[in-house]
């Protein structure tokens, strides 16, 4: 009876653990390209680029940082304000133009299909991004404030810390999603990623470079 | 007849031309000035083009007004390029105008100028 008993539960666990790890990632994330591009090359003329619906999720394992992707993919929440083309998402009165609430993320993964879909995005990555060249550490606040909201302006476009524009990501947690590595590169080479982006490359030495990477990754 | 015939043909040709060439236009990837303009310029300056854009409550300094005929005409077309082209910085004005250097040709900054003295309804002032 007791082995019996046994030989049923060990039944059951060969059945139940690969149901478990059965999650397919890419077929998960598979569903998600009605909205995301799965695959490059990103957008090259602006005719492209308004039609873009979602952020592309070619390059993600580059993007972002694995802990807060499997997050994101359970409970999105809005990152850009005025949406992923904010020249799509504008109404304009008399002279005035002001956003119209854009359409969100729809990704709604259980805690198990968000582990197996972030596993697969971590594998699209750009194998060109070089990586180990952010380098992390202690950094002065008021100079990165100085550099960022003085001498470059993001905050025009973007808000930090409470403050600024909507026509691009918020910074608001910023250092959770991306990866720093990939921030080195995008703030150097916007358009190496997406050749029509609405933000215009600077031209920054290396030291500011880190500055810019430091308080992105503290803005937690 | 067969002299019909033959310049059907010919313009099937230069359609074909045509078509050819505007292709290339595409994979040279220059933009229209107004579709630069409203992917790049509107976040700050506005639709309408008055500096009244989504970004602009919340800069530190007014948008240029593209259509005021006064402030706009004060401008040379050389210094309207220098702007788009190095930002504000390099004509002595805020850095909350970026530069455009990277993004634009100096085809399609032209271009914009150009679009901008339809917007003033003006012309540059002499350099
Ligand atoms: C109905 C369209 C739609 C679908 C379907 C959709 N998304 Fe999204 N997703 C969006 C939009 C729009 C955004 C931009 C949100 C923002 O920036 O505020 C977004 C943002 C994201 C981001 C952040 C990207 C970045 O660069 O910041 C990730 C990651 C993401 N989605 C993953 C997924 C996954 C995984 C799925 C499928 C399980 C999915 N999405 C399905 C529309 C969609
Ligand atoms: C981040 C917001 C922002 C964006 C984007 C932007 N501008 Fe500006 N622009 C400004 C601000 C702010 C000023 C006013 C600067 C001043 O008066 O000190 C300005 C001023 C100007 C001027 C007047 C320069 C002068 O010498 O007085 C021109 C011309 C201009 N912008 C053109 C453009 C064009 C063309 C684009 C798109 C390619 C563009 N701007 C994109 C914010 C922006």
């Amino acid at each position: 009876m007791i082995k019996r008993g046994i030989t049923v539960f060990a039944l059951a666990l060969l059945l139940a653990v690969p149901s478990a790890f059965a999650a397919d990632g890419a077929a998960i994330v598979k569903k998600c390209g009605s909205c995301h591009k799965l695959t490059g090359p990103a957008a090259k003329t602006i005719k492209e680029v308004r039609e873009r619906k979602a952020p592309d999720l070619f390059y993600a394992g580059s993007k972002f940082n694995k802990d807060w992707l499997v997050g994101y993919i359970q409970n999105p929440t809005v990152i850009r304000p005025a949406g992923t083309v904010y020249a799509n998402h504008i109404k304009t009165t008399g002279d005035t133009d002001t956003v119209v609430t854009p359409p969100k993320c729809e990704s709604k993964l259980s805690a198990g299909d968000a582990a197996a879909a972030a596993d697969y995005l971590m594998t699209l990555k750009d194998p060109k991004m070089k990586t180990g060249v952010a380098k992390l550490g202690e950094f002065s606040n008021a100079k990165a404030k100085m550099l960022i909201i003085k001498t470059e302006a993001c905050n025009g476009c973007h808000q930090i810390q409470g403050n600024g524009g909507v026509s691009c990501p918020t910074w608001e947690g910023i250092g959770k999603r991306l990866n720093p590595d990939w921030v080195y590169s995008f703030v150097q080479n916007p358009e190496y990623w997406d050749p029509k982006i609405w933000m215009g490359k600077r031209d920054l030495d290396e030291a500011s470079v880190q500055l810019i990477v430091n308080f992105i990754a503290a803005q937690k | 007849m067969k002299k019909i015939v033959i310049s059907k043909f010919s313009a099937v040709l230069v359609a074909a031309a045509i078509i050819l060439m505007g292709g290339m236009t595409v994979s040279a990837s220059a933009e229209t000035a107004n579709d630069n303009y409203n992917l790049y310029c509107v976040q700050c300056h506005g639709s309408a083009g008055t500096g009244k854009g989504i970004n602009a409550p919340f800069l530190a300094v007014a948008p240029r007004n593209h259509t005021d005929p006064k402030a706009m005409g004060e401008l040379s077309d050389a210094n309207v390029a220098l702007a788009i082209k190095e930002g504000g910085s390099a004509v002595g004005k805020s850095t909350q105008m970026p530069s455009w250097k990277h993004s634009l040709t100096d085809a399609e900054i032209k271009d914009i100028v150009a679009l901008l003295r339809q917007k003033c309804k003006c012309t540059g002032a002499a350099k």
